[in-house]
């Protein structure tokens, strides 16, 4: 003991305010001031963001067409696979009362499509589509090979991708009917576009698909996706790309064109009657799921979000409500004191 | 009987140095003064005459006084290591057994065979005193030795808190299984009804037949995904072996770790960093002794805030076995209180200045007395105080030896005796030297001797000693010192006034829990004693009863003494020591004494310690030898507590009458505060098992225990008994080898360490040198630890369930295909990193109150007594918050992104934009909460809780980011995700709406209990008002009362025996010329008397003795 206080003669703790627990600090209290004041303030704003998001909401016109039950024949048609090659389309003419002002987007909806099951999200390959090496198909099982070639777009995803053609005309002046300028590009998320998805440097795009096959759904190879538009094959396909960027939930909808706001478009779509022509390729109703078109405008919240306008003025009010009657408590039991 | 054999094996030729370790059965050592044994030896010889030495045994059975052994007559001559190496004897004896008072065995040497006793014996554990070296044969070795035997099994300590843990965990751990089962169901029904038609999109595997199967998998993947609700990791090994591709982390992560899980780790951390700053607290730091506290184990601090029961040591942990005289009272003066300048009586702190006792040569600086008026009367050479000193100076047994002249060193047997004749020698009668016939004394500058005619040794029935002596003028006198029980009853009727004087006197010093000691004197005339000494002679001859014979011819002589005064030696406790007890009763905490020492002298510090009161309603002191006395002793005590409690509720029957019918079985409601003493002897049958639980309840119902006598086993079982039956945490704080046992065995060990021995500290959890830490031990530190442990873990099982139930409800929306809400990395980092800190920090370094406070308020101790903060309900409301949370955290993104869609029209509700979203909002709201919960917000707290966030979206972003993704791109494939979802301001409305969602009710909740059901630590700390009432009873339950009544200081911690050695001569260094005369006369029977000394203390009841004098 002796020798231990001799040798180190420091054996008394340091005087920190870290090792003496002293650190300045300070004590957070739940004062009813300020919690009251909090649950004010908090509810006035909620208040107030939900009646904003309402009121945005309500300048949004959406129209959806669901096309499942019009075009049942085609349906019916699709359910057997070996009719694969057998065209089939539909018309649905429907009417827009009021006019669609600013910029309208077109969607196709899918209920009840699983883009969220878990094997369905792995299989694909990242590599193969960032362009890298068009037959590298690790983790596309099932759809990695057929009959031992390479599938490029390998995996589930890519095999399942919307392949219905839907048309929107506008039947001008009631005798003339107008085909709807629709751009499909720019529908995707630049990185998805620039970074995520790349082609297989070639020259041309079909001798970079040489010694790959296309995946078995789809009708024509991933270099003919788009015959419009030269630079919109393959792997940057926009609407290859937004249907690889999988959905959270077995309903949902995705962007398939945008309104090209040219000639009668320029302020938007016109009240008046229209028609969808739709080639109808995609099954759906083998697993009692459904199709639909959506027509919508949007606004700076994006989309029609009534839920989170009715969420914000709810939690408003209900945040109010207890404001008040924690108020009553409060007094009451200082009036006790 | 089994025995052992032992021969002195090692052929010794010189000595050398070893440590403990290698000490052998069989090996003759060496022990120097002032060593502790280190195994148990037959002493072979010594440096004193005789092979005698002395040992305290402190260590060993908490006694203060020395004792003395003996080597046998023909080993006592080996003196030198060319006889010890010729030394080949045998010992047959007993096998290794744990009673410290026996031993049996024999020594065969030369052909002869010699008994061996406990008289022969040196125990590992004493300490060697005022024997310059002695030589002892290993007899038994290590964990044999009977202290050893005695410490009983080391056992792994755990927390209740680690304990319910377990339930938990497999609470958690069968909700899991629940999860996993509905969740297959679900599956099952899923790929049924909707799967199979699925197929053209996504078929089956191969392995994968029936829907059946598919649920099958889907149960394990779930319990992997879930597991991170379950608090522990070391069944999550699956992916390892897992049996299908379809299992998680199949091929597709295959270098994604699975998250481990730290609560484990979190909390050693935790507990780790509590121990540190037990380890850095200043003030737990002894200055004198340069040790600071030290927390030996770092599992067990939360329990420091629960403990309930403190059974505590006397000697060196209450006390610091230093006596001290005090005070004293001469011819009906009291000397030694302090007064200031004024003439009040001065209070603790402003101290006057000590005496000078610079005008006497001899006197021993380390003396002090602040009383100047005694010093005075000495030199107006007043008779009386002359007397008195000169009593002092001559009764009693010490021996000393003068080194350098003018150098005294006294040999005391007793501290006390020690304490009176160092008083007398500073005041001027210095006791210098003895011989078997002669003592001289210094008085007042020249030495006197005086004729030492006979000692009238001490023993624990008579309580008193005599001497008588012949002065130079040939005048003999008998002075005697002993209790005042016994004493006051022998004194001169003359002596009336001067008694009631003195009586009162006696009172106050009891009062204040001094050990008393009355003395008296008496003249001889020279036929008187010639006659008696006769008659004492016959008696010491006498072949049958010859103690009794002998008893009653001194208490024929101690009669019709004249009064001279009392003394009043402090048996002096460690600082603080009544303070801390007082707080700690204060909160809740009940204190037991378990000594080894007399009755007497633990009562006595129970008094001093203000543990045992005069305003307590009764004492009861059990001490009956057999288990009936004992029952019936018990029975008595409970029934006159109930007795009580019914009188006080039947004289106020309005309130109390519901409670009445209880009051029969439930003892814990008696009115009125009690204490019991228990002796040892008693003790053992009390513990017995058909009395153990009418011991413990009768216990229970006391304010205070005392348990003296007790052997170290006792003490274990006592503390066993109070775990087993109480369910409440125990303390043991002790400094000795005997309380090993009992630090071992209670919950929490403590040991008092700075001093000579170690091994309580050994043995112990948490080591620091006064007792008076123990207060900041368990109210500060030990509070806030388990305040800490407790709220971190229910904030680690929130963040936990938060986190992981979404998962449970994305499986409802994802065809139970095992799919994560979030990104696996975000699974990994989410504990590991983003959450992990800042609830570390809190568990760390929050504080609810400042620890002033928690002195301040010794019942905000409570809560942890109650087990409040964490329990099986405290619990639940943490998984019903999280499993809330998580609803929302699901929820309330799914309503908005269902539907939405971002404002380029492009897709919002992608998966990976989900799980950024819900993963954002998760690490905002638990962040939040965190804040919520930290009380003490340090700079360390702001730095995690902000860095975390930081952190999150630093690794968001880096993760998904175009470089990253350029290099992996098949494990990095959320790129771009963190810019373009982190833009849409429908993304951020939502986090906040959830995180407001999350919060608000909980702030709600706290505010409500806050104003309708304050407790305590919230009431500190916001009313003031609250305070001073507070404070007000605080004062009023710490003033100790001093009622007149009656108690009787004595307490002596002596031994019997001594006197005799000092007459047979036999420890005095002298001539062997002068010895002769007195060594053949003097039989061996002072050894006999020392031997005895153990039964008849251990016999010997209190107040009354069940062996009564014969008159």
């Amino acid at each position: 003991m002796q020798k231990t206080s001799q040798s180190s003669p420091s054996r008394r703790p340091d005087n920190t305010a870290y090792k003496q627990q002293q650190l300045p600090a300070c004590r957070v209290q739940l004062t009813a001031s300020r919690v009251l004041l909090c649950f004010f303030a908090t509810g006035l704003s909620c208040l107030a963001m939900g009646i904003v998001l309402l009121l945005s909401a309500k300048g949004i016109q959406e129209v959806e067409i669901n096309y499942t039950e019009t075009c049942a024949d085609c349906a019916a048609l699709r359910e057997n696979a070996d009719n694969f090659d057998k065209e089939c389309s539909c018309s649905i003419p429907f009417n827009i009362p009021q006019a669609m002002q600013g910029d309208v987007y077109m969607f196709y909806k899918l209920y009840g499509f699983y883009q969220n099951l878990y094997q369905y999200v792995l299989s694909r390959s990242n590599i193969q589509l960032v362009g890298t090496d068009v037959k590298h198909t690790d983790g596309c099982d099932p759809f990695a090979t057929l009959n031992g070639t390479p599938i490029a777009p390998c995996g589930a995803i890519a095999n399942s991708m919307f392949n219905d053609t839907i048309i929107l005309s506008y039947n001008f002046n009631s005798s003339e009917d107008i085909k709807v300028p629709m751009l499909n590009q720019g529908i995707a998320w630049w990185t998805d576009k620039y970074v995520k998805f790349q082609n297989p440097s070639f020259n041309d795009l079909p001798s970079a698909f040489e010694g790959t096959v296309k995946p078995p759904s789809w009708s024509q190879p991933a270099y003919e996706l788009d015959a419009d538009t030269p630079e919109n094959n393959g792997f940057t396909n926009d609407a290859f790309i937004v249907w690889m960027r999988t959905a959270a939930f077995p309903t949902f909808k995705k962007l398939y064109r945008r309104l090209h706001r040219t000639q009668h478009f320029t302020e938007g779509l016109p009240a008046g009657s229209y028609s969808l022509h739709i080639t109808y390729n995609f099954p759906v109703t083998k697993f009692h799921g459904e199709k639909s078109v959506v027509l919508s405008t949007l606004t700076w919240s994006g989309g029609s979000s009534l839920f989170l306008g009715l969420a914000y003025t709810v939690t408003g009010a209900v945040t109010w409500l207890a404001f008040f009657s924690m108020m009553a408590v409060y007094v009451t039991m200082e009036k006790r004191i | 009987m089994p025995l052992m054999i032992i021969s002195a094996t090692r052929v010794i030729t010189s000595l050398q140095q070893e440590p403990w370790m290698n000490v052998c059965v069989g090996d003759i050592i060496k022990l120097e003064n002032n060593q502790f044994v280190a195994a148990d030896l037959l002493l072979l010889s010594s440096s004193e005459p005789h092979g005698l030495c002395y040992i305290e045994t402190a260590e060993l059975d908490g006694e203060t006084n020395m004792k003395v052994r003996q080597a046998i007559p023909v080993t006592s001559e080996l003196g030198h290591i060319s006889k010890l190496a010729k030394f080949d004897g045998e010992v047959i004896c007993e096998p290794p057994n744990n009673k410290l008072d026996k031993f049996s065995g024999t020594l065969y040497w030369k052909d002869s065979k010699f008994a061996l006793s406990n008289q022969n014996m040196l125990l590992r554990g004493c300490v060697l005193r005022n024997t310059e070296w002695c030589f002892g044969l290993v007899i038994f070795a290590g964990p044999d030795t009977k202290l050893m035997q005695n410490s009983g099994r080391t056992k792994f300590k755990r927390t209740s808190i680690d304990r319910l843990m377990n339930t938990l965990v497999l609470w958690i751990f069968g909700f899991l299984v629940c999860m996993g089962v509905i969740l297959a169901i679900g599956n099952a029904i899923w790929e049924h009804e909707v799967g199979t038609h699925f197929q053209v999109y996504l078929p089956w595997d191969e392995a994968v037949d029936s829907a059946f199967f598919s649920g099958f998998l889907s149960f394990w993947s779930y319990i992997i995904i879930l597991n991170t609700v379950v608090p522990i990791s070391l069944y999550v090994r699956w992916r390892e072996g897992g049996p299908s591709a379809r299992l998680r982390w199949g091929p597709q992560y295959p270098g994604v770790p699975q998250p481990d899980l730290p609560l484990p780790c979190s909390v050693e951390v935790i507990r780790l960093g509590h121990s540190y700053f037990i380890n850095w607290d200043k003030k737990m730091f002894c200055v004198k002794r340069q040790t600071p506290a030290e927390a030996r184990t770092t599992t067990l601090n939360e329990e420091l805030g629960q403990v309930e029961y403190i059974f505590s040591d006397k000697t060196g942990t209450l006390t610091q076995n230093i006596m001290v005289f005090n005070k004293c009272s001469i011819h009906g003066h009291s000397y030694g209180d302090m007064f200031d300048l004024l003439g009040h009586k001065a209070e603790l702190g402003e101290r006057p200045e000590p005496i000078d006792f610079s005008f006497n040569p001899l006197a021993d600086n380390k003396f002090v007395f602040w009383d100047p008026s005694l010093l005075e009367a000495v030199k107006t050479g007043d008779p009386h105080t002359h007397e008195f000193f000169r009593l002092l100076s001559l009764c009693h047994t010490v021996m000393s030896e003068e080194k350098d002249e003018g150098e005294l060193y006294y040999k005391a047997q007793s501290p006390d005796e020690g304490a009176l004749v160092t008083a007398a020698r500073n005041f001027g009668f210095v006791f210098r030297s003895r011989t078997p016939k002669t003592i001289t004394v210094q008085e007042l500058g020249s030495a006197i001797t005086y004729q030492l005619l006979a000692i009238l040794d001490f023993n624990n029935i008579r309580k008193r000693m005599s001497v008588i002596v012949r002065n130079p003028e040939g005048k003999i006198r008998l002075y005697c010192k002993g209790a005042d029980t016994i004493l006051l009853d022998r004194l001169h009727p003359s002596t009336h006034e001067l008694l009631s004087a003195t009586t009162d006197h006696l009172n106050e010093y009891a009062g204040e829990g001094l050990r008393t000691l009355v003395l008296a004197y008496k003249d001889l005339d020279e036929e008187y004693y010639e006659e008696w000494a006769v008659r004492r002679l016959q008696a010491s001859l006498a072949q049958d009863s010859r103690e009794d014979r002998l008893a009653s011819v001194y208490e024929e002589v101690e009669n019709d003494m004249m009064l001279l005064g009392a003394t009043a030696i402090e048996d002096k406790l460690q600082q603080g020591v009544p303070e801390t007890i007082a707080l700690l009763t204060l909160a809740n905490i009940k204190i037991w004494v378990l000594t080894g020492d007399k009755q007497e002298t633990a009562v006595n510090i129970g008094y001093s310690c203000k543990m045992l009161t005069d305003d307590m309603t009764e004492v009861f002191i059990v001490t009956g030898h057999t288990v009936l006395e004992v029952r019936e002793e018990l029975r008595k005590a409970r029934e006159k507590m109930l007795d009580a409690s019914r009188t006080v509720v039947n004289g106020f029957p309005c309130q109390e009458q519901l409670s009445t019918s209880k009051l029969t079985s439930v003892l814990e409601a008696v009115a009125g505060e009690y204490a019991l003493v228990i002796n040892g002897h008693s003790l053992a049958h009390a513990l017995e098992a058909d009395m153990e639980l009418e011991f413990l309840e009768t216990a229970c119902a006391c304010k205070a225990v005392i348990c003296c006598r007790v052997t170290p086993l006792q003490k274990a079982q006592v503390v066993e008994l109070v775990k087993k039956y109480k369910k409440a945490v125990t303390l043991a704080i002790g400094d000795g080898a005997n309380d090993v046992s009992m630090i071992k065995t209670a919950h929490i060990g403590v040991g008092i360490s700075g001093q000579e021995g170690i091994q309580a500290v050994l043995a112990s959890d948490y080591a620091f040198s006064q007792f008076k830490f123990l207060q900041r031990l368990l109210l500060v530190h030990g509070r806030w630890s388990y305040l800490r442990m407790c709220k971190f873990l229910c904030y680690f099982f929130y963040k936990n369930f938060a986190f992981t139930m979404v998962h449970f409800w994305f499986g409802f929306f994802c065809g139970f295909s095992a799919q994560t809400v979030y990104d696996q990395y975000f699974i990994t980092l989410y504990n590991i990193v983003y959450t992990s800190l800042p609830v570390l920090a809190m568990g760390v370094f929050d504080q609810d109150v400042p620890e002033q406070r928690s002195m301040e308020y010794p019942k905000l101790y409570e809560p942890g007594q109650l087990n409040l903060l964490f329990n099986k309900r405290e619990f639940f409301i943490c998984i019903a918050q999280g499993i809330y949370t998580s609803v929302l955290m699901f929820f309330i993104p799914y309503g908005v992104f269902a539907e939405a869609t971002r404002d380029d029209g492009t897709q919002l509700a992608d998966y990976q934009s989900f799980a950024v979203t819900v993963a954002t909002s998760l690490v905002i709201v638990v962040s939040v909460q965190i804040g919520l919960d930290t009380g003490y917000w340090t700079a360390i707290n702001h730095f995690f809780i902000w860095g975390s966030l930081a952190v999150y979206f630093a690794i968001l972003f880096a993760m998904h980011s175009n470089g990253l993704f350029d290099m992996f791109p098949n494990q990095f494939c959320f790129v771009g995700n963190a810019q373009n979802t982190l833009a849409q301001p429908a993304v951020w409305l939502t986090i906040v709406l959830t995180t407001v969602v999350c919060i608000l009710p909980v702030v709600a909740f706290r505010f409500l209990k806050l104003s309708l059901k304050p407790d305590l630590s919230d009431t500190v700390r916001y009313t003031q008002l609250v305070r001073k009432k507070q404070k007000a009873q605080h004062r009023c339950l710490r003033r100790v009362g001093r009622t007149g009544s009656r108690r009787s200081g004595y307490a002596f911690s002596h031994q019997e025996g001594f006197g005799e050695l000092i007459m047979s001569g036999k420890n005095m260094r002298l001539s062997s010329l002068a010895l002769s005369g007195f060594t053949t006369r003097s039989s061996s029977s002072w050894i006999e008397s020392l031997r005895r000394k153990k039964s008849d203390s251990a016999g010997s009841p209190s107040g009354t003795s069940d062996k009564p004098l014969k008159g």
